[in-house]
């Protein structure tokens, strides 16, 4: 039997959907100050709680290339975990549907890991540093859900020292979001049902960026 | 994971690849190794579209069943540094979504393919090289398992290729790891010896890159496509450390 190349192996997970490539989300903020209400609701809610949520502190850098054809650069996010030896997480996202009929933000999304030499191969591509910044914070797990609470901090260039940076705003974000295979429109429901949960805690939105437009 | 060399094989004047594979194929049996599977390792070069003052860059972009999971990407900036990544299979797609800065020379595609012996500790695999449908040569590829750093193992693989290929095999370390350069402190290319180093599979990659690479050169040198490469034992394909072809016995 004659073995399959590696591009037809994707283009038969593509075509068959089990890849996973559309990420559904839904984002919103906490105060510092209730924070530890919503972790409490969350460790009475979902699947880990024996184990006490995931902590991660993760730097995320974006990288953008400009292409010939198209206005917009293509964006890739390469994240690191700080402190503990991991494979980098690449990232490509989509431009995010916000469709009135969906619960949730839908966009397209592809995951890799890879080996640290990621950044220096990006940069020999063309790619240049767009932004970054460290999230820190805790990850929890519902079924396939996936739900993070993060402090966004602020790099000041030339001191790498966390305690130098600070904070961007006195809030938490907090993200629910599922990785899943095209075609599963279920799992936009599934989420509305938990973020429901959440309330009034936290109002878990679909965020529409374009009109956050401006911002810097 | 272990050590692995790779190491072309000359055709002997008159015979057809598909002949010589199966040759060697038998006399592995033979020895006692088993039959164990395919394998295909696979390489796509991309070009960035010429720019106004950047050199071309080139991402070589290789796939092995050794490592299913895995795409092993190499870009060459075109000023003579390289950086290697291994990552997800996916990183396939995310490269299509670079088609306007980086086009593939599909013409260039090129393959090793064929069957995949196991022999104790060593595992190997006896590929036949081929361009857009056209045969361009054998490489053999030999891992010795128990091991990952080849100064330990070298003297067995080569008894090991010599045994079976029939041979005669040079005693120093194969090129690939005498030759490479690394980038010291003071960022200066810098001659280093890898042959005490800890093998990766990275390492396989860059040697199948490195013949691909030789695989192709020899098409640009005589002239196109057209040539179904039958002969290729030209100069640019005979690799200093086999001497001479003794397929006489069997």
């Amino acid at each position: 039997m004659a073995i399959s190349s590696a591009r037809e192996s994707l283009s038969l997970a593509l075509n068959n959907r089990f890849l996973p490539n559309l990420e559904y989300l839904l984002q919103g903020s906490i105060l510092d100050t209730a924070v530890e209400h919503l972790m409490h609701r969350l460790k009475g809610l979902c699947d880990n709680v024996d184990t006490s949520p995931e902590r991660f502190h993760d730097l995320e850098v974006c990288m953008s290339l400009r292409q010939p054809t198209s206005p917009q650069p293509l964006l890739l996010r390469v994240r690191r975990a700080l402190g503990q030896d991991a494979p980098f997480q690449m990232r490509y996202l989509g431009q995010p549907e916000v469709d009135m009929r969906r619960p949730t933000l839908v966009r397209s999304c592809m995951d890799c890991a890879c080996t640290n030499g990621i950044l220096d191969f990006l940069t020999e591509m063309g790619f240049r540093l767009e932004f970054e910044y460290i999230a820190k914070g805790y990850m929890f797990r519902k079924g396939r859900m996936k739900i993070t609470v993060s402090k966004l901090i602020k790099i000041v260039p030339g001191k790498q020292q966390d305690m130098a940076n600070e904070p961007i705003s006195q809030s938490y974000i907090v993200e629910l979001s599922v990785v899943a295979p095209t075609g599963q429109e279920n799992v936009g429901e599934e989420m509305r049902v938990f973020a429901e949960q959440l309330k009034p805690l936290v109002q878990l939105e679909k965020i529409d960026y374009k009109r956050l437009g401006n911002l810097p | 994971m272990g050590v692995t060399v790779l190491q072309p094989y000359p055709l002997p004047e008159g015979k057809s690849g598909a002949h010589i594979i199966d040759h060697l194929g038998k006399r592995l049996l033979s020895l006692g190794a088993t039959h164990a599977g395919q394998f295909l390792v696979d390489c796509e070069t991309f070009i960035s579209t010429p720019q106004h003052g950047t050199p071309t860059r080139a991402v070589h972009v290789l796939h092995d069943s050794e490592f299913p999971a895995s795409t092993f990407s190499i870009i060459d900036n075109g000023t003579g540094k390289q950086v290697a990544l291994v990552a997800d299979a996916i990183f396939d797609l995310l490269m299509l979504k670079m088609t306007s800065t980086f086009t593939s020379k599909k013409q260039t595609k090129i393959e090793s393919r064929g069957a995949r012996f196991e022999y104790g500790d060593f595992v190997i695999k006896l590929g036949s090289v081929t361009m857009m449908e056209h045969f361009k040569g054998i490489l053999i590829e030999i891992e010795y398992r128990p091991c990952i750093t080849l100064s330990y193992c070298w003297e067995m693989i080569r008894e090991m290729l010599q045994g079976f290929l029939g041979i005669n095999v040079a005693k120093e370390y194969p090129t690939y790891f005498t030759t490479q350069t690394i980038m010291n402190a003071m960022g200066q290319q810098q001659l280093h010896a890898k042959q005490n180093d800890l093998y990766e599979p990275m390492d396989t990659v860059k040697q199948y890159l490195e013949h691909f690479t030789n695989y192709r050169k020899h098409v640009q040198l005589h002239g196109g496509l057209g040539s179904s490469g039958l002969s290729v034992n030209g100069p640019v394909l005979m690799p200093s450390t086999v001497v001479g072809v003794g397929m006489g016995r069997s």
